[in-house]
């Protein structure tokens, strides 16, 4: 009886303890040692897409040492769940209950859909009184679209955030798997300007004449590995002022019907839908398109020698993207003036550059001294892939929004016909009569 | 002496029944000025308009029923009492779930699971000190050690549990909340949840209760709906609510950041809008027979010789209600099955039986996401272990039997004939041990004389199984197809997780589940995606209404 009663009171004492406990308020970013602001500092939440424990650690120093230098202001980091953890479906959630941090990240493609809701804060009034702010120090393409008034229909006439980074793709080699196949090494073809379509389906080809399991190429099946080949035609997904869809152009088919050729003809891709990535990991994949997203994991797991080349000239050209994403401030933060200031000293020359030395990011400033300080972060030796990827020379597409329609819709029409269509479940001329007849119900909804 | 007692007490029941009444005309009063001040946007105006509803609605109802309840006190009849005692019920929970809201009490408690790793340690030493306390019991013979025993027990439990409320930051936690509570406002709430408390003492007390003529059935009926409200009211809040909230959301086109209008049917007829025109040819695009802009081609199909193409205004929601239908016809029998003859065998008394009962049942309660994180990669059409161990086995039948067949590795994933299977025998294998062991709970209850008597008459292990086993498991094969059904039309985390992007290749593994969060949380479209729920839920509900027909014609549940 005694022993009963002990046991219950225990559970009673815990369970209101608990209860007791659960009143403090939540912890900032240290749990076990707590820092109490003071009674006049204001707490700024904020949020990235880390894509590993390290970028998670890195962030938060940078957190750390921004708290230090922002007076009055404590910052709590929240590094969100990873692309594949749904981290837009998760901030979108939290935007609708009214929880979501003061400043945040989100991908390019999806900041018309945050704007013209009224998601997150024209900082263009900000902006124009900070002094030393130009939009010039970022590059054009992602402020075009960063600065585009939805309701004039022009740009420089707003300031949604600013690029965290830029990024651009390139083709990961496995080196060992060329030279075995007896292939031209892409690098010197690359630097000989003899890199384009043909080279690169010769080495392909070559490549997966090693085995039934050996690959010449993979990629990832979303828009941005098919995107690039559409490009390199002088093609695109949408026309001149991105109000209709251009899938159908000439040009547009021309590269599609080159990607096909890969997949269904020469069969000497990964097939299109399996992810490439392991078995470029495992060294059965000659070439890997990617970003510089990819190169943490393969620095990590290749078992391989490694190194990366730019993507092969097409009939117009190189046709790569400018991948970006940005810091944009809650349009319900308390806070603006101090969003804004934080925005910027995420975006600094030295705050990239920290975060850059994981090998993640290229910075978004356009800076000689960011530039060449990346080319330091090897593997993989050239670095300067990417820097040509993203040279204005190579006229990168910038990825981006659809102002005047909506992305996620017309990105899910576009994504499954192309995947039939490379699939081999779908003809040219099939696709040519009805992408765009369906992809422009996505500038009407 | 005793009259003057008596005198006294009912004089203060009096008193306690006219200050509640009091303290409903007092509701009533203040529900009506609130009214006054929502009505002409003086208050909450911010608030969404459903919400407003919602709002105006409650106190509406709040003020009609306290101002009756205070007639009726006034009348002293118990009809009052009851109604008195719900109303200050429900206002002392809502405004308890008010004030710890206020006092930051649900945002602490995921403080308090960020603080709690710190502090978990030492609760090792509250379960030291409780064995040490219990140890005392080896001791009856010696009482003094005993006690001994007991004392020590008591104080390093006490210890270790204050050293481990200070780790898990109760001192902070104290002086958090008595800075909250000083706040007027939340002051405010407080106070109410107190006179809301004193309302129920007031009106619950035994001796009113006589007073106001109580009888026994009222009592139990009170009493019954007390400890059936916890539940009641989570069903209202957080399952009815949401239910007819949603079917609201449907008639709108709400994209869940406040941007809402409300559009009547216009989701429903989205959903349903078909056309069905000729076709001069198998081969003509659609287009030249109906508007490309509204319609996509769903189906083309010759019927007596004639070509006839069907076209949608949402072509996908049709695709994912195929695909749905498809994955429940597989998946329900080849998860249904298996576990039939799996759970005979399993319910045979063979030695380390019970470890294979454990095995089969373990995916069923493994994390869905993990499961299909592996199948992801037993699935890889390159590297992946299924397609090695089918070339394995390919290649050794190859050079024994001296045959050529091709060694073709099969997309799993990443091929639309294929896909769907894929994640359909994923779906089977998890659901199966469920269900293997629904169908073992339903074999204990079927008669061991029935299989002894047909023993006795000859009949076979088979005929056992058709004319006993199966008869007899009606009730459970009826519980086990109705609820893999349900599951299966609801189908959605295999294919968020396994196919990249997710739904494909193409659309071949769009479900309805998938594709209504693609419409509401991807792009933007709640009212849409709301709308799909509904049409899903009537889908169901038909499905299942069948399935409760074709029992009670077959009788299942009559053995």
């Amino acid at each position: 009886m005694n022993q009963k009663f002990i046991a219950s009171l225990i559970v009673v004492l815990v369970t209101f303890s608990m209860l007791l406990a659960a009143c403090q308020p939540a912890p900032a970013a240290a749990p076990e040692e707590p820092v109490q602001p003071a009674a006049e500092e204001i707490t700024l939440r904020w949020r990235t897409r880390p894509d590993n424990q390290a970028e998670i650690d890195v962030y938060s120093s940078v957190s750390a040492e921004l708290d230090g230098a922002m007076e009055g202001v404590t910052l709590v980091y929240e590094p969100g769940g990873s692309e594949t953890s749904s981290y837009q479906d998760v901030l979108k959630t939290e935007i609708g209950a009214g929880t979501a941090p003061d400043v945040f990240w989100i991908p390019g493609t999806d900041i018309a859909d945050f704007a013209t809701r009224g998601l997150i804060m024209d900082l263009k009034s900000m902006a124009d009184k900070t002094d030393g702010f130009k939009t010039t120090d970022f590059y054009s393409g992602p402020m075009y679209h960063m600065t585009f008034n939805p309701t004039t229909g022009k740009t420089g006439e707003a300031l949604w955030g600013l690029p965290r980074d830029v990024s651009t793709f390139v083709l990961y080699l496995n080196l060992d798997l060329i030279a075995e196949a007896g292939a031209d090494d892409p690098r010197e073809l690359a630097k000989a300007g003899k890199w384009d379509w043909d080279a690169f389906l010769d080495v392909s080809k070559k490549v997966s004449e090693l085995g039934s399991d050996v690959y010449g190429y993979g990629a990832n099946a979303w828009w941005g590995p098919y995107g690039v080949w559409i490009n390199s035609a002088g093609g695109g997904f949408f026309n001149a002022d991105r109000t209709a869809c251009a899938l159908d152009t000439p040009e547009a088919i021309e590269g599609l019907t080159f990607e096909r050729k890969l997949y269904v003809e020469e069969k000497v891709a990964v097939p299109y839908g399996e992810d490439s990535e392991p078995p470029f990991l495992a060294g059965k994949v000659g070439m890997f398109q990617n970003g510089r997203w990819a190169t943490p994991g393969t620095r990590a797991n290749a078992n391989f020698t490694w190194d990366v080349v730019e993507l092969p000239m097409g009939p117009e050209g190189m046709g790569n993207w400018l991948f970006w994403g940005a810091y944009v401030v809650n349009a319900k933060t308390q806070h603006p003036e101090e969003a804004w200031k934080l925005v910027q000293m995420l975006t600094t020359a030295e705050t990239q550059g920290k975060i850059s030395a994981l090998g993640t990011n290229i910075p978004s400033r356009v800076s000689q001294a960011a530039l060449d300080s990346f080319l330091t972060f090897t593997p993989p030796d050239n670095n300067q892939a990417f820097l040509n990827g993203i040279a204005e020379a190579s006229n990168p597409t910038a990825e981006g929004p659809l102002w005047a329609g909506s992305w996620p819709n017309y990105d899910s029409i576009m994504g499954p016909m192309i995947s039939k269509v490379l699939n081999g479940e779908m003809t040219i001329d099939e696709y040519k009569q009805s992408i765009c007849v369906e992809a422009n119900k996505a500038f009407t909804q | 002496m005793h009259k003057d007692a008596e005198s006294t007490n009912i004089t203060r029941i009096e008193t306690f029944i006219n200050i509640v009444t009091g303290w409903h005309f007092f509701l009533s009063f203040a529900g009506l000025i609130l009214l006054f001040f929502i009505i002409f946007k003086q208050l909450f105006s911010n608030l969404p308009s459903w919400l407003m509803f919602i709002g105006t609605i409650s106190i509406i109802f709040l003020v009609g029923t306290s101002f009756f309840a205070g007639i009726q006190l006034r009348k002293r009849t118990r009809v009052g009492r009851t109604i008195s005692l719900v109303i200050n019920y429900l206002g002392f929970i809502f405004s308890f779930i008010a004030l710890l809201q206020v006092l930051g009490v649900f945002l602490g408690v995921d403080a308090l699971a960020k603080t709690f790793g710190s502090g978990i340690g030492w609760l090792a030493g509250v379960l030291a000190g409780y064995l040490i306390h219990a140890a005392g019991d080896q001791f009856h013979f010696r009482i003094q050690i005993e006690e001994l025993f007991r004392k020590i027990g008591k104080y390093i439990a006490l210890v270790f549990f204050t050293i481990f409320l200070f780790r898990v930051g109760l001192i902070k936690a104290l002086i958090y909340l008595g800075k909250q509570i000083i706040i007027p406002t939340n002051l405010m709430i407080a106070f109410l949840v107190i006179l809301f408390g004193i309302a129920i003492w007031l009106m619950w007390r035994e001796e009113t209760g006589i007073y106001l003529h109580r009888n026994n059935a009222q009592t139990e009926a009170l009493e019954g709906y007390l400890f059936l409200s916890p539940n009641l009211l989570g069903f209202l809040i957080f399952f009815a609510f949401p239910l007819v909230f949603s079917f609201y959301i449907s008639l709108t086109d709400w994209d869940a950041f406040g941007n809402s209008n409300f559009i009547g049917l216009a989701n429903y007829l989205t959903i349903f809008r078909l056309n069905l025109k000729p076709l001069a040819s198998a081969t003509q695009n659609f287009i030249q027979v109906m508007d490309g802009s509204i319609y996509s081609e769903l189906l083309r199909f010759n019927l007596f010789g004639k070509y006839f193409v069907l076209g949608a205004a949402d072509a996908r929601f049709w695709i994912s209600l195929r695909n749905t239908l498809v994955f429940c016809i597989v998946t329900v029998p080849l998860s249904a099955i298996p576990a039939l003859l799996l759970s005979n065998i399993l319910n045979s008394k063979i030695p380390g039986m019970k470890i294979f009962r454990a095995i089969y049942f373990l995916p069923s309660i493994a994390a869905v996401v993990g499961i299909s994180l592996i199948w992801q990669w037993l699935y890889n059409a390159t590297i992946g272990y299924i397609n090695y161990f089918i070339t394995l086995g390919l290649q050794f039948i190859n050079s024994i039997f001296a045959t050529s067949y091709p060694i073709a590795l099969i997309r799993w994933l990443s091929e639309s004939r294929t896909a769907l299977l894929a994640i359909i025998i994923v779906s089977a294998w998890q659901t199966m041990g469920f269900n293997t062991v629904l169908f073992m709970a339903g074999l204990q209850n079927i008669p061991k004389e029935l299989y002894e008597a047909a023993t006795v008459d000859g009949a076979g292990r088979w005929a056992k199984f058709w004319k006993i086993t199966l008869p007899l498991l009606a009730p459970t094969t009826f519980f086990v197809i109705t609820t893999t059904t349900i599951q299966a039309l609801q189908v959605f985390e295999q294919v968020f997780i396994m196919t990249n992007p997710p739904g494909s290749p193409g659309t071949s593994t769009l479900t309805i589940v998938l594709y209504l969060y693609q419409n509401g949380f991807q792009r933007f479209q709640q009212g849409y995606g709301a709308a799909i729920a509904w049409v899903l839920f009537i889908v169901i509900f038909a499905v299942t209404l069948l399935q409760f027909r074709s029992q009670r014609r077959t009788g299942a549940y009559d053995v």
